[in-house]
């Protein structure tokens, strides 16, 4: 009998396990779990920024951002919420492609200090802006109703996540097996090469930028109805960083190393706010212990792990090792 | 198939090409020579896409394109094999070639994400086209591994097998002998020649003189960023002019 591929047996235990966690997790544990889902949507875009398009982005949050205040704008005014959650991607990418016209002229450092830029920017002028709410934001979002379902319970916006990340991963697994992730790997080390090739350069890195602050957005959107409110506040310059750490931890240029990276830092970050709201704890403490954190685990991974956890060629050279063991006759 | 008329481009005040015309016939193979710095690899530049001419034509197949971008010239049939060797880090040999393919293959970010059948049926045809290309070359073995593990000549010919996964109606050839073994510089000639008798129409700079006289119909000498000589191969070597500029050394009495 054949086996089915290692891959697909690892996908579909993942896939059976975080379905069932949400079932039996408490309540604050399944905050967590969103919050880890809705993190390793972003980073599975960022990492297909800067792993295969070789792109650096610093400000990934206002596209997560964006999205948030989009599907909060919209449901507010009366628009069904699933249109709220509809549009938030889009509205990212539309955001992505506005602003990556002129940045992504720009490389390296200051490709990241421009997104950087321009996420301190979005930040301060939806903070004056009376139509989002200013300093405090937008409040009382309704609930996201689809179909008959309305979704109160946070174990619904847990399946909902579930749902969006897995077709966030499918997505980009199916965009970088073809054509046009050939194209963006291949443009991230030699852009004149792919440019002769036929790739038209400019518009795929736009492309790619657009995707990742699409499936921003949509993170966002979720997040927007699961909270209830956003506000600048929710979305600190800190979010981003958290991405960047996230993907370089994981290993980037990998799905599956943006996911681990995601729920690695999540835990770890989480477990340290723990610690750091025990009594006794100054009032400040959470906000340098994560900041901690993420340099600490970003040190770590660049000295010690610089394919990140999920090391692509490790990985294959055990692969091959575990094929040659079940393929030689007994 | 390919006309280029009075075509210059300065580098901060000096000419790397100055005022060059050549027209190469459809299924031609034309040799360019010329000493180091002659302006040969910023011709090829011009013809691709990667430089803009300040002045000049570039006609291919009766349409203008010294406007165009290289992206847009690759779709047009012009491919480039580069003098240094541009790989794809990161990717297989096979990836590297599948990229050659770009530039006749249209499925975009939409097709790929939902699988279209225009999707499957290019990346089955890319797929198959990919390793014929491999084979012609003779790096099938090497399919499977980093392109930056191959030695240096294997690159080059690397980069030949992705030139040609692209179809191309002309083929910019710079310096790919150079960095391979007899042996292999021996089995390039041959795939070179091969091409050239399927029809299609071939660039070739060489260093070594007798390499591309063996397979070049006719021979473009470049000095100093002109035109020095044109002409067969055998008046190319009798001619004065080249001998003294190319060689360095007087001609014969
Ligand atoms: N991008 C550039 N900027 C400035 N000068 C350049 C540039 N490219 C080429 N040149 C100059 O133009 C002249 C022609 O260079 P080119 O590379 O075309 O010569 P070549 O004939 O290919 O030489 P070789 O045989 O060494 O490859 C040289 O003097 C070179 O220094
Ligand atoms: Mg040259």
């Amino acid at each position: 009998m054949k086996r089915p591929p290692r891959t697909h047996r690892v996908v579909a235990v993942v896939a059976v396990v975080t379905l069932v966690l949400p079932a039996v997790l408490r309540e604050s544990a399944l905050s967590v779990y969103i919050l880890l889902e809705l993190a390793a949507i972003v980073t599975v875009g960022v990492s297909l920024l800067m792993g295969y398009a070789g792109q650096v982005s610093l400000g990934q949050a206002a596209f997560y951002a964006s999205g948030a205040n989009a599907a909060a704008l919209l449901s507010l005014h009366g628009f069904p919420t699933g249109i709220g959650l509809l549009v938030a991607p889009i509205v990212a990418a539309v955001f992505a492609l506005i602003v990556g016209i002129p940045l992504l002229r720009l490389r390296g450092h200051h490709l990241a200090f421009a997104t950087l830029a321009t996420q301190l920017i979005y930040l301060s002028m939806v903070g004056r802006m009376h139509l989002t709410g200013g300093d405090i934001g937008l409040q009382g979002i309704p609930p996201l109703t689809l179909g008959p379902f309305v979704l109160h319970a946070d174990r619904n916006y847990a399946y909902l996540a579930w749902a969006a990340l897995a077709l966030v991963v499918l997505i980009t697994h199916n965009v970088m097996t073809s054509r046009p992730g050939r194209a963006l790997r291949a443009l991230a080390t030699s852009e004149v090469a792919a440019e002769s090739s036929g790739v038209p350069v400019g518009r795929y890195k736009l492309a790619v930028f657009a995707l990742a602050a699409g499936f921003a957005g949509l993170a966002g959107g979720i997040y927007a109805f699961y909270v209830g409110y956003v506000a600048p506040g929710s979305f600190p310059v800190l979010l981003s960083f958290e991405y960047v750490v996230m993907a370089v931890v994981g290993g980037l240029g990998t799905i599956e190393g943006a996911l681990v990276g995601a729920a690695l830092v999540t835990v770890v970050v989480q477990s340290l706010n723990q610690v750091a709201t025990l009594g006794g704890m100054p009032s400040y403490a959470p906000i340098v212990l994560s900041y901690a954190a993420y340099s600490g685990l970003l040190i770590v991974a660049v000295l010690f792990l610089p394919q990140g956890i999920v090391d692509k060629e490790r990985l294959r050279a055990l692969a091959t090792r575990w094929r040659a063991r079940w393929t030689t006759p007994r | 198939m390919l006309r280029i008329e009075g075509l210059s481009r300065p580098f901060g005040g000096v000419y790397a090409v100055r005022n060059v015309s050549v027209d190469v016939a459809d299924g031609e193979l034309r040799g360019i020579i010329g000493p180091n710095g002659a302006g040969k690899s910023t011709l090829f530049n011009l013809i691709s896409g990667h430089l803009r001419p300040t002045q000049g034509r570039i006609t291919l197949r009766s349409e203008r394109i010294e406007g165009l971008s290289a992206h847009e010239r690759a779709r047009r049939g012009i491919a480039i094999v580069f003098q240094g060797a541009r790989i794809f880090r990161g990717m297989t040999v096979r990836e590297n070639v599948m990229v050659g393919a770009h530039a006749r293959t249209r499925h975009g970010f939409l097709d790929a994400a939902l699988r279209t059948p225009l999707h499957k049926r290019e990346e089955r045809e890319i797929r198959q086209s990919t390793d014929a290309a491999l084979e012609r070359v003779g790096l099938a073995d090497w399919a499977d591994r980093y392109a930056e593990a191959l030695p240096l000549g294997q690159q080059r010919t690397m980069q030949v097998a992705r030139a040609l996964c692209g179809e191309p109606a002309l083929l910019l050839l710079d310096e790919p002998a150079s960095g391979l073994r007899a042996r292999e510089r021996h089995e390039l000639a041959r795939l070179i020649e091969g091409l050239r008798g399927g029809g299609l129409t071939i660039m070739l700079i060489e260093h070594d003189v007798q390499f591309v006289s063996n397979l070049a119909d006719r021979l473009t000498v470049l000095n100093l960023g002109e035109i020095l000589a044109e002409g067969a191969p055998e008046e190319i070597r009798r001619n004065d002019d080249v001998i003294t500029a190319y060689l360095g050394r007087e001609p014969a009495p």
